[in-house]
This record gives structure tokens, C-alpha cells and sequence, in this order.
């Protein structure tokens, strides 16, 4: 799992949330399936080398959330029937990606065509991932 | 075992003068049980100083240093028996294998773990037979630091620990701190100039400039506070002064460019950069988020009178 968790410490969000925001994606995406077992907070902690702390707490609230169910004396595993996210939640994801991204094309100069067409292309990128024909 | 009451580390008022020299001065700080705290600063800054000074290997000018509450000068030995160290410079006897070492520490502690030293030193890819004055720097560190936990240290102390290690072998260091935070919660206080690979495990940072510790604090705060503004200046008929539209941030550091002005500001917020990019004259403004490093280097690497602004920020 810890492969496909991008995490960035020099990003303006805190770890724990770009690891919260990163699981629920591997779960909305299917990539990690309802009911399958996820890493010890010890073992993706060393895996991405980040403070064990940083990945409990967002092992936490992803448990509080409904999204992680912890087992007793298991380990941790995706809930079965995981909550969809809030709207409020998802608006909140989606515009602080938005924001993420518009801020590296301004830095990188790029203008506002430039930076939409990149977006349409990378979409395209995921439809052919899928199968799906545009 | 520890009283959660009483942090592991403390340091109240620390100078340090060699003969006329001064070292550290005036140094303040706390590490609460179970935080990693990273001791930055340039070289000859005062970090290994204040490391032997809270090891109880120096002795304070004025002030006093505290491991778990007791004044690490007058109880040194005391407390070592709770204290894991790596010092800055390995040193062990150099015919002595790592093996030999473990074996002679199993004598001093009653609660050796040799099992564990011998599974680190195999992790980090140690000779376990090859005598210490054989080994490179790097391998002597590694050695220091499966010997440091080996009696299972509630605090554990690093200076420099990445000094000499490549890139393979500072992974595996990396693996094994934050190993041991998971399993035992211990508390770390490191000095280091590999910001990059503790700005992730690192809970609280202290820099320290010209022996003065100019900045403590928790990352996650710090990082919040700190942004790199970018912006195109343009001067108007309302506004014929130039950087006045930067007087609601307290600016670390600001350079004029061809294109603008990169400011790297210590009083980052959303609502404050808001009404800046709507001030007249202010074109194409946008915040980016700085690494540790880049923090580090606004606040350090520039003239004093800056670096004293910075602190004046974070407070």
C-alpha cells in the first residue's frame, strides 16, 4: 500500500492528512477492496519513514469515520460497507486538489489553457487505465 | 519508569563558554516524553555542545540541564542507564568486534538484549567480527546506534547520525528509528543536517544560530506558518511606494526578482494572503508551502538582524 500512498512532507498539508486523504482514495478508486487488511501503523510508518504518530492518527480517524475497522488482536482491515464521503468532505477534497494544482501551474508560469488542457489530457490518461472509451 | 509529568529533557538558561569563548547562550527548552525533537543548525552553531551539555559531559557557564528531572551534570551516571547515545564522533575501543562490544555492555546492563543488537548490526549489513578500527564512518555510527538501544533507553540521543551514511544506508537508519518510536514510544533528540530525511519523523524542531536557539517549535505549527509568497509588483498612482503591500506578513526573508518579489513570510494565513493578492498593484500572487530545509535557510542562512526578525514572528 505504501507505494501507491504519495506522501509529500514539504506540502502544505499535514502528513496525517495527505495519509487519511491517500487511504480513502485506494478505497473510492477500489484499489484497496472493502475488507482487505491494510499495513500496521509500525509497518507503514517504516514503509514511508514518516513518525509512527503521523500514521495512527490518521488510522484514527479513518476509524472513527467508519472507513477502517480495527479487529482485536488482527490488525486493521477496510470496513466491509465503507461510508461514501460526505459531500461537504468530498467538495473539501476536490477544491484543496484544485487549489494544490492551480498553485503549481502559477508557479510554474503555466497559463490557465495550458493548465486546462493538462487536466483534460490527464483525464483522458484515466479513462484509457479503465477501458473506457471516450 | 517515567513520570509523564516530567519531560525527559530539559534545559533551563544553558550558556557554555569555552575559556572566552561563547558556545551557547541562554538555551531554554523542553522535549516531552515521546517526541522526536531535531536540533538544526549550520556548523559550529553550538549543537554538539549542548548534546555533551545535556549529557552531563560539560558543564554549564550558567544554567542547568535536566535528564528526567535530575541535573545531568551532578547525576550523569544515574541516568545513562536510561539514555541510548550515538555520538558525533563513534568511538569504542578498535579491536574490539561489534560482537565483543555487545558482549562487554551485556556486563555493564542487566537488561541486554544481544539478540536484538546482532538482528540490528545484520539489518544495517555490520561485520559482526570485524574489529571496530576497521570499520568505515558510517559503519562505526551504525554500530553506535544497535548498541545504543540495547538496553532499551527511554531517551535516545543522536548527533549527526547520518553523517557518513549513503543514501542506502541512511533508509535503513530512517526504518529503524521510527521502528523503535513504534514499538517502545521512545523519546529522540537528534542533531542533524539531513533535514530532508527527519522533516517526516521529526515531531518538534529547534534551530539554533550562533548559539542562540532562535526557533523551537512543533513542525506541523511551524510548517503551517511559513510560505514562500510569489508575486508581480506593480506600482500605481495610489500606491508609488515599493513593499509596502508586504506590511501584513512578517518576512523572513525577500528577494526582488526580474519577473517580481519571492517573499518567504513566518505569519502564513489563508485569509491574510487573501486581501493581499486583492491590494492594488499586487499581480499574480500565489503561496507554495516550504520543505524544512527551505524554512531552515530563510530563518539560518541569512544576515542576524533577519534571523531575529523571524523569531520576533513566531512569537
Amino acid at each position: 500500500m505504501a507505494a501507491s500512498l504519495r506522501i509529500d512532507p514539504s506540502d502544505a498539508t499535514p502528513l496525517w492528512s495527505q495519509i487519511e486523504e491517500g487511504v480513502r482514495r485506494l478505497v473510492a478508486s477500489g484499489a484497496l477492496q472493502h475488507g482487505a487488511p491494510v499495513p500496521s501503523v509500525r509497518d507503514l510508518a517504516r514503509d514511508l519513514r514518516v513518525n509512527p504518530a503521523t500514521v495512527a492518527k490518521a488510522y484514527q480517524r479513518l476509524t472513527d469515520a467508519g472507513v477502517l475497522v480495527v479487529r482485536r488482536g488482527e490488525g486493521t482491515y477496510v470496513a466491509d460497507a465503507p461510508p461514501p464521503m460526505s459531500r461537504s468532505e468530498r467538495t473539501r477534497t476536490l477544491r484543496g486538489g484544485a487549489i494544490r494544482y492551480a498553485s503549481l501551474a502559477a508557479t510554474l508560469g503555466a497559463t490557465r489553457e495550458e493548465a486546462s488542457e493538462e487536466l483534460r489530457a490527464a483525464w483522458r490518461g484515466l479513462d484509457e487505465k479503465k477501458g473506457v472509451t471516450p | 519508569m517515567t513520570d509523564p509529568a516530567v519531560s525527559p529533557i530539559r534545559m533551563e538558561a544553558v550558556t557554555i563558554r569555552y575559556g572566552r569563548a561563547l558556545a551557547c547562550q541562554n538555551v531554554t527548552l523542553s522535549v516531552a516524553s515521546g517526541s522526536v525533537y531535531a536540533l538544526l543548525g549550520r556548523n559550529g552553531a553550538g549543537k554538539s555542545s549542548l548534546v555533551r551539555c545535556l549529557l552531563g559531559e560539560q558543564r554549564p557557564a550558567a544554567g542547568r540541564a535536566f535528564l528526567f528531572g535530575a541535573d545531568s551534570w551532578k547525576t550523569r551516571r544515574r541516568a545513562m542507564a536510561r539514555v541510548g547515545i550515538v555520538p558525533e564522533e563513534p568511538d569504542a575501543p578498535p579491536a574490539m568486534s561489534a560482537r565483543q562490544l555487545s558482549e562487554f555492555c551485556r556486563r555493564v546492563y542487566p537488561s541486554w538484549d544481544a539478540a536484538g543488537v546482532s538482528a540490528r548490526l545484520e539489518r544495517f549489513g555490520v561485520p559482526a567480527k570485524t574489529p571496530f578500527g576497521r570499520l568505515s564512518k558510517g559503519q562505526k555510527g551504525q554500530v553506535m546506534l544497535a548498541l545504543a538501544l540495547g538496553h532499551s533507553p527511554e531517551v535516545l540521543v543522536l548527533d549527526d547520525p547520518t553523517l557518513g551514511l549513503d543514501v542506502v544506508a541512511r533508509g535503513v537508519l530512517y526504518e529503524e528509528i521510527v521502528g523503535d518510536l513504534a514499538d517502545r514510544g521512545t523519546t529522540v533528540f537528534l542533531t542533524t543536517h539531513d533535514l530532508a530525511g527527519f522533516e517526516a519523523i521529526a515531531t518538534h524542531v529547534g534551530i539554533l544560530k550562533e548559539g542562540r536557539l532562535i526557533l523551537d517549535e512543533e513542525i506541523e505549527r511551524l510548517k503551517s506558518r511559513f510560505r514562500r509568497i510569489r508575486y508581480a509588483s506593480r506600482l500605481t498612482e495610489t500606491r508609488t511606494e515599493f513593499g509596502t503591500e508586504l506590511d501584513a506578513f512578517e518576512a523572513a526573508r525577500v528577494r526582488v526578482r526580474g519577473w517580481g518579489i519571492d517573499a518567504v513570510v513566518s505569519n502564513f494565513s489563508e485569509a491574510a494572503f487573501d486581501r493581499f493578492r486583492s491590494l492594488d498593484g499586487v499581480e499574480d500572487a500565489s503561496a507554495e508551502a516550504l520543505s524544512l530545509e527551505e524554512i531552515f535557510l530563510a530563518v539560518a542562512g541569512e544576515t542576524p538582524e533577519k534571523a531575529d526578525e523571524a523569531k520576533g514572528a513566531g512569537r
